[in-house]
């Protein structure tokens, strides 16, 4: 439970003002980065629940997005799909992650961030956001191509950070790689 | 912790916090069903509702501005892409409606306590509790999360001020490892610290 509520905290934080800014000032920043670690750390279930948490505070008026941004109006606007799809990103990149409950290598990690932390969240969010701007579904897709880069970037990273994770602090992942998972309130000694 | 709350003693923030999402939902939905073809009318009448909301004594117009410049990047992006795919007039309709439904819908968080809507977001789970959702524990999940943000903020600013010291340039990745284990050993202690307290 508090993994789930210190996660997404890590979300909110790395969406903080003063993060990054890459590309001249366009408010670019790490928070999609914090979906991808809570899948890939938290696992599916835990993962997707810390981002709900996440929406609700943002939901409840929090100004924890990228730029400051929150309120209800975040999912009632063109964004609002990104917030879904964040949520089921979290899941997806959980679960092709820890497939079969082995311990994460580059390929699958990397495998899991495209497919949840990019296609899933732009699989939600594209349509919504056609039908909240009217733009046709196939233009939308064309607009959002700009954000691609970034989010390859940060899947990258996100490959990289969980290959650090796994050899520095293995206890994060609380789980026993060989023989299946431990349950979560055992003492976290995850051997390699 | 700074919020988008906004101390008053509107119309809208004497409102009960459930009747007034409802009544903001509604005029959402309004909005975004103005139809395409009703041309300028589907820039003017969000515009209106829009102004209308706003024009109650306590909150103003000034407030309606700084919200539109808060959301300057959603509308240039909306702004950009419809002018380049629809041509002038549907986009400025088009980026005029998602202007006035983000400006509607940021009035709840502009005019109730977050505490308040929590409690709110905690009732409204109620009927969920059927399908195995504790609303308790869900309302008590989301707080903790809420505690957790100036810590973890803290922690941040202690990880970025450590590696400016020691001269590194500010990288991403260099940064997100060792914060993350900060955070995760917080979270570790927050765990013991509610398992001590019976939340399990």
């Amino acid at each position: 439970m508090a993994r789930v509520g210190v996660f997404a905290g890590i979300t909110a934080a790395l969406g903080l003002p003063g993060g990054f800014t890459v590309l001249g000032g366009v408010p670019i920043t790490a928070q999609t980065l914090g979906v991808m670690l809570a899948g890939a750390i938290l696992g599916p279930r835990l993962g997707a629940l810390s981002m709900t948490v996440f929406m609700g505070l943002v939901a409840a008026g929090l100004p924890l997005l990228a730029g400051g941004r929150g309120g209800a109006a975040v999912f009632v606007g063109p964004s609002g799909g990104y917030a879904i799809g964040w949520i089921a990103g979290a899941f997806v990149i959980g679960a092709i992650v820890h497939a079969g409950g082995r311990k994460p290598v580059w390929w699958r990690t990397l495998l899991g961030m495209l497919v949840g932390g990019i296609v899933v969240v732009y699989a939600f969010g594209i349509p919504v956001q056609s039908a909240v701007t009217h733009l046709p579904l196939g233009q939308t897709v064309l607009a959002s191509l700009v954000f691609v880069p970034g989010d390859l970037v940060k899947a990258v990273v996100a490959v990289l950070v969980v290959g650090t994770l796994v050899r520095a602090y293995p206890r994060a992942f609380r789980r026993e790689w060989v023989s299946g998972r431990l349950p979560a309130a055992e003492t976290g000694g995850a051997h390699r | 912790m700074i919020t988008l709350y906004r101390p008053g003693d509107s119309l809208w923030h004497r409102l009960p916090t459930g009747r007034k999402a409802a009544l903001l939902a509604a005029l959402v939905l309004g909005i975004s069903l103005v139809p395409v073809s009703w041309a300028w009318w589907g820039a003017l009448i969000p515009a209106a509702v829009c102004l209308g909301c706003y024009a109650v004594p306590g909150i103003g117009v000034t407030r309606l501005l700084a919200q539109a410049w808060a959301a300057r990047w959603i509308i240039l992006v909306t702004l950009a892409g419809q002018l380049l795919f629809l041509g002038p007039q549907p986009a400025v309709v088009n980026t005029a409606r998602v202007v006035a439904i983000i400006a509607v819908a940021t009035l709840l968080a502009l005019t109730t306590q977050v505490t308040e809507l929590l409690d709110a977001i905690e009732r409204g789970l109620a009927p969920l509790a059927r399908l195995g959702v504790d609303p308790r524990r869900a309302g008590l999940l989301l707080t903790v999360t809420l505690t957790t943000l100036p810590v973890l903020a803290r922690a941040a600013g202690h990880v970025r001020e450590a590696q400016r010291a020691r001269g590194a340039r500010p990288r991403l990745r260099l940064f997100v490892v060792p914060f993350l284990v900060v955070a995760l050993k917080h979270a570790d202690e927050l765990g013991e610290a509610l398992t001590a307290r019976g939340v399990r």
